[in-house]
């Protein structure tokens, strides 16, 4: 290919694996910068899980009374119920502020116009995508810790019981595949340009097929089956598997986790060979920013 | 000023875009043609002038020169690099002010902002300090620069925005209408800080409905109109396509009958309404010898009761250039066009 024009510089660009990192460093200071300035955000992102824990335990007492622990243990095989819904909750915030916040930031950055701006700068959209992914994942981490705790104390739950290192080794690995899906959900919003509506629904069916209350054997196989194809689902059950006496889905953690490794290998580049399709079908029309 | 080599060559760029048309219960695909086989060049060092009334295809052409738009047929290529095919470079080689005031990050400070698209740019953290330090004594934003963008005025938010632009220092500035929202002294700063950054070597695509803001800053201009470009040229070559005479702006009350009788006096080549406001009416006249015509037009407005408050013939401008190819208004407004059938001819 013969260059038809003259070249001159690129002005300040210095493009090196340095000012890669420095592009991922930038976006993941700046949506914390960002977020700390909407006063309580983050700490709502913490209460919400012992909130949502609460309403299914206060029910099981209301309707079950003394029995509820043991009317639990015979469904679940474990009679820490309340335990039970803490990590439930709380593995839902982790699903909930992954699966959400790159749509959320795509659709809040085609309305402020912002994301014209970024796609006009050299900077390539695994960088930029990776800021943002990192800080979904700190703040993720920071709710899902600081509500099992805080819960912990509340209802009066032993958080260290069972192997913990495992089942934080589930919540990290469970947290990659969500990355991709993440990137799925972000391309759907740029396709449809609409976020809040697609998300208030999808957020239920998500809480629904993995989980969040209730053991998923309690599904008919067709539905048991679509609950297994998701990983958020692995990702709970291995948790509570991991500390109290709750079977894995294969019988051992191993087995459990290797599944959700695998999620991890595939489902970040499927997620992105999607955006990357659909991002370059927009730009063959209307283009990105508009909404 | 050597303007020998072309440092932006577009070859054919064409774009369609398809839209849903909603009528009574039924979607039908739309073709819509923005630009059509758009051939340009654009030489190192010049300030270019992109003028159109607004859906001229403006917009898109810059978009698509800034990779945010693929073009559905033709290539270019940008201070060497082609434009499908080397999409970051391209990116890296050029600033862009695309939106006014929009693309901001309100929660972040003046400098953050700066400091976030510099490190989009892979500028070093150190050179992006100095450089942010820069833009603030040039561009005069110490006094706001450390507050929240939330708090700035418009005119303040498209300062920054012109600032963010510069951020990487590129050979290349795409601004698009960047004095829309400024106030005259901003605007007026703001254009005698192009001609710096021109001076210095920058090449500059300018994009404003403001013709006088075009003759005043551009080598040339492209006057582009439902995605073709009619005219190219320096604005005085433009200009003197026209001669001085053919142009008459009438200003007053001016009934629409007057307007349908004017286009038919012999001579006359066509009439637009240039501006309409407090039901006044600037209507701009196109003919082939002023000083002949002049009489029958007063002839006709006095028949049809209309009010003159000025009527003389007129310096010619970029907007009777665009009217005499065309026959309508640079205007948003180009419902009111009055022309006879060999008008533009």
């Amino acid at each position: 290919m013969t260059a038809k024009t003259v070249h001159k510089n690129l002005g300040l660009s210095e493009i090196s694996w340095r000012s890669s990192l420095g592009v991922t460093k930038t976006v993941l200071i700046a949506r914390f910068k960002i977020v700390l300035r909407y006063k309580g955000a983050i700490v709502f992102d913490m209460i919400l899980p012992v909130i949502l824990a609460a309403l299914p335990i206060l029910l099981g007492v209301a309707i079950a009374g003394q029995a509820a622990a043991q009317n639990f243990e015979d469904a679940t095989g474990t009679e820490n119920y309340k335990l039970y819904m803490l990590i439930g909750a709380s593995t839902f915030i982790v699903v909930t502020l992954m699966l959400w916040l790159v749509g959320y930031w795509i659709r809040r950055e085609m309305e402020t116009g912002t994301l014209e701006s970024v796609y006009a700068s050299p900077a390539k959209r695994v960088e930029v995508l990776s800021g943002v992914t990192l800080y979904a994942l700190i703040r993720s981490l920071m709710a899902f810790a600081f509500a099992m705790v805080v819960g912990s104390f509340i209802f009066q739950v032993d958080l260290f019981q069972g192997e913990m290192a495992l089942a934080l080794a589930f919540v990290v690995i469970g947290i990659i595949p969500l990355w991709g899906i993440s990137f799925a959900f972000g391309a759907l919003i740029l396709k449809v340009k609409e976020a809040d509506s697609l998300i208030q629904v999808m957020q239920w069916v998500v809480a629904f097929f993995m989980g969040i209350f209730f053991p998923i054997t309690v599904f008919p196989p067709f539905l048991r089956y679509v609950a297994l194809s998701f990983p958020p689902t692995w990702m709970t059950n291995g948790v509570r598997a991991s500390l109290l006496d709750v079977a894995y889905f294969f019988g051992t953690w191993y087995l459990d986790l290797a599944v959700l490794l695998a999620f991890a290998a595939v489902l970040p580049l499927v997620g992105y060979t999607v955006f990357l399709r659909t991002e370059r079908r927009i730009k063959k029309n209307e283009g990105v920013g508009q909404f | 000023m050597t303007m020998s080599e072309p440092i932006i060559a577009i070859e054919n760029i064409s774009k369609t875009f398809t839209s849903k048309e909603r009528g009574k219960g039924r979607k039908r695909k739309k073709k819509v043609e923005a630009l059509k086989d758009v051939s340009l060049e654009i030489f190192d060092g010049e300030v270019f002038g992109l003028l159109g009334p607004n859906g001229a295809g403006k917009t898109t052409l810059i978009k698509c020169l800034t990779t945010l738009l693929l073009p559905t047929s033709g290539t270019a290529w940008i201070n060497g690099f082609n434009l499908q095919k080397e999409e970051n470079k391209v990116r890296a080689s050029i600033g862009c002010m695309l939106m006014g005031e929009r693309g901001l990050y309100w929660k972040l400070t003046g400098r953050e902002n700066l400091d976030y698209f510099g490190a989009l740019y892979y500028i070093p953290k150190n050179v992006r300090r100095e450089r942010i330090d820069y833009l603030v004594d040039l561009l005069e934003l110490s006094d706001f620069v450390d507050r929240t963008v939330e708090t700035y005025s418009s005119g303040q938010k498209m300062i920054l925005a012109f600032a963010k632009s510069l951020i990487n220092d590129a050979p290349i500035l795409f601004l698009d209408e960047p004095t829309v929202t400024m106030d005259v002294h901003a605007a007026r700063n703001l254009r005698s800080i192009v001609r710096s950054l021109n001076k210095e070597g920058h090449t500059i695509i300018y994009t404003t409905h403001l013709m006088a803001e075009a003759d005043e800053l551009c080598d040339r201009v492209a006057i582009i109109d439902r995605g073709e470009i009619i005219a190219l040229g320096p604005p005085s070559e433009l200009k003197s396509s026209i001669p001085q005479e053919s142009v008459v702006d009438v200003e007053g009350v001016i009934p629409e009958s007057a307007r349908n009788r004017i286009v038919e006096i012999p001579g006359i080549r066509t009439a637009v309404v240039k501006d309409e406001t407090n039901g006044k009416t600037m209507l701009g006249i196109i003919c082939d010898n002023s000083r002949r015509v002049l009489p029958k037009i007063i002839d006709v407005l006095v028949e049809e009761d209309a009010i003159i408050e000025y009527i003389s013939p007129q310096e010619v401008t970029l907007e009777d250039v665009f009217i005499a190819k065309t026959g309508r208004s640079l205007s948003i407004d180009t419902r009111e066009i009055v022309t006879p059938k060999d008008a533009g001819k």
